[in-house]
């Protein structure tokens, strides 16, 4: 499927992630051949009542129903790039708060 | 060797291995302190072993930064089950080596922090992405290294440097504290300067963990029994594993080391898995669209540097950190997980790949139910190719992963050990087992390691 430079910056406006304008066009080719080769799938044969693979234990282990903090070497003040009075700071919502 | 003899000498091999670009975090104040600390505790079946760390996996004492800017400078605050493992056991923690950033690539030349060179031609790949672990044992710094695979991450590095490189079954090891990638995929994997190496610290590493609730609720894996012939032993060939085109140095080495496995007793036979080419574009969509939910978490909020943006809002603060924190390949597997899993195409790919990936699973079901014990296939299409070769074309680059990529998405172990070298560069032979039959596939191995000679030429 052919993709644009407009597709690239729709989606990353979905992934959070800010884009050069002048990296799209190099993106948008990668992508157009990263989403041609992936779609070979189409060739497969899939059975109608197929299911999607399962993997990792047939059901998860229960833990007792208690607190069991994980002894911490440092807070998040120490990791946090502003972190103040228990708070973790970040700017005001802008557009955000409509959402 | 005492435990300071221990920290003395593995930190020289460090500082004489550093051209090499295989290490990010490691110093001799560490290893000391490593050292004292082992002084006092009792012997464990790995007392004596220095083991490196990929830098994707948390330790308290050094940085892990997973080879990117938006984690520079990240001390985790509590260590991963596989470290208090490893360091209850006796083994010492030697450092953090470069990777792939965040493990995205099939080279170690995506670290944010300088490609890695391959130990024994500088101007090709280690192969990737745990290409530092590889280096660091293939270059005799520490007999073994943990990586991490998400798809063929430690057995196509292992393959290219000519060590040995285990992925064990999905759930088999606690990723409690391992930087989620691909989370249906990622499994703490290890490198070994031989089989034992790697059984041993895979045995001690293996098993349930209460913090980790997709582990299984199984004993640790038991180590392998050393074995002296293969009779009994069906070990299965699949055919599109063998391709007409596949490089002739690459089979020269299989067909050696299959003669090898006949002469030892083993029963070989011709098998398919027909979905084997579906595999690294099924894991080229389900590894980038988890990828991308799991990456979600690098905000600039709560770790790493932050990057205000122009906006001076929340979102610009997101995406300004988010774009001058991850490198290229790190964009585009979440630029591309984040188109399958968008409103529109979630079922074309994400959906389809997901039901794919069932019928490459079902293919090693299949073979094992009727009668083999062990597949072998080459690891790789071809040795280690130079550097700069793949990093224009995204696609070619996944094409290395064609090997490994279909044990990662049926959840199987697999393991590459080295099976002889073409005009000087090694070549690897992979051997996949059952869910959950490791010790078997250790103990074949082993015995391969002893009969085929690793470093001879395969063509003459």
């Amino acid at each position: 499927m052919k993709i644009g430079e407009a597709e690239v910056r729709h989606v990353a406006r979905l992934a959070e992630l800010a884009v050069a304008e002048t990296d799209l066009p190099l993106l948008a080719t990668q992508l157009e051949g990263i989403v041609t080769f992936v779609a070979q799938l189409d060739e497969a044969s899939v059975p109608a009542d197929s299911t999607a693979v399962a993997v990792g234990p047939e059901r998860l282990t229960l833990r007792e129903d208690v607190v069991n903090p994980i002894p911490m070497r440092h807070g998040p003040e120490a990791m946090a790039p502003v972190f103040i009075d228990g708070f973790f700071v970040v700017p005001k919502l802008g557009g955000m708060a409509e959402e | 060797m005492s435990a300071h003899d221990l920290a003395v000498e593995t930190g020289r091999r460090f500082a004489e291995a550093a051209p090499l670009n295989a290490t990010l975090h490691w110093s001799q104040d560490v290893l000391d302190r490593e050292a004292a600390r082992l002084s006092v505790t009792p012997d464990g079946p790995l007392t004596g072993m220095a083991i490196a760390i990929k830098d994707n996996i948390v330790t308290t004492e050094e940085p892990t930064t997973c080879a990117s800017k938006i984690l520079a400078g990240y001390i985790s605050p509590f260590e991963a089950t596989v470290i208090s493992r490893l360091r209850s056991a006796g083994a010492m923690v030697a450092g953090k080596a470069n990777l792939d950033e965040f493990a995205m690539g099939s080279s170690t030349e995506n670290s944010a922090y300088g490609r890695v060179l391959h130990p024994l031609d500088h101007s090709r790949v280690p192969g990737g992405s745990s290409g530092g672990s590889a280096v660091l044992v293939a270059a005799g710094v520490v007999p073994a290294a943990l990586g991490s695979e998400t798809g063929g991450s430690v057995r196509q590095p292992a393959a290219f440097c000519g060590v040995v490189g285990v992925k064990p079954s999905y759930a088999r090891v606690s990723r409690f504290g391992l930087v989620a990638f691909g989370s249906s995929l990622d499994c703490i994997s290890v490198f070994g300067r031989t089989v034992d190496d790697a059984a041993r610290v895979l045995a001690v590493m293996s098993g349930h963990d209460p913090r980790d609730s997709t582990t299984r609720a199984e004993p640790p894996m038991q180590l392998p029994v050393p074995r002296t012939d293969l009779r009994g032993v069906v070990v299965g060939l699949p055919r599109e594993y063998f391709p007409a085109d596949l490089d002739p140095g690459i089979r020269a080495g299989c067909d050696r080391a299959i003669a090898a496995m006949k002469e030892l007793g083993a029963t070989v036979r011709e098998v398919s898995l027909p979905h084997t080419r579906y595999a690294v574009p099924t894991y080229y969509i389900v590894n980038p669209a988890e990828a991308a939910a799991n990456l979600a978490r690098f905000d600039g909020v709560r770790y790493g540097p932050r990057h205000v943006g122009s906006g001076a809002d929340v979102r610009a603060l997101y995406q300004a950190t988010r774009g001058e924190g991850f490198g290229p390949e790190v964009r585009r597997r979440i630029l591309v997980g984040t188109f399958v899993l968008s409103a529109g195409y979630a079922d074309q790919y994400y959906v389809r790949a997901q039901a794919v990936r069932k019928l490459i699973a079902d293919d090693f079901a299949r073979v094992f139910a009727d009668g083999v014990d062990l597949l072998f296939t080459p690891t790789t299409p071809t040795p280690a190719f130079k550097a700069g070769e793949k990093t224009t074309d995204p696609v070619q680059m996944y094409l290395a992963d064609v090997f490994v990529a279909p044990a990662s998405l049926a959840g199987v172990p697999a393991m590459s050990l080295p099976i002889g070298r073409d005009q000087g560069l090694p070549i690897g032979g992979q051997l996949i087992a059952a869910d959950f039959d490791e010790s078997r596939m250790l103990a074949v191995a082993g015995l391969l390691e002893r009969t085929v000679d690793a470093v001879a030429e395969v063509r003459t």
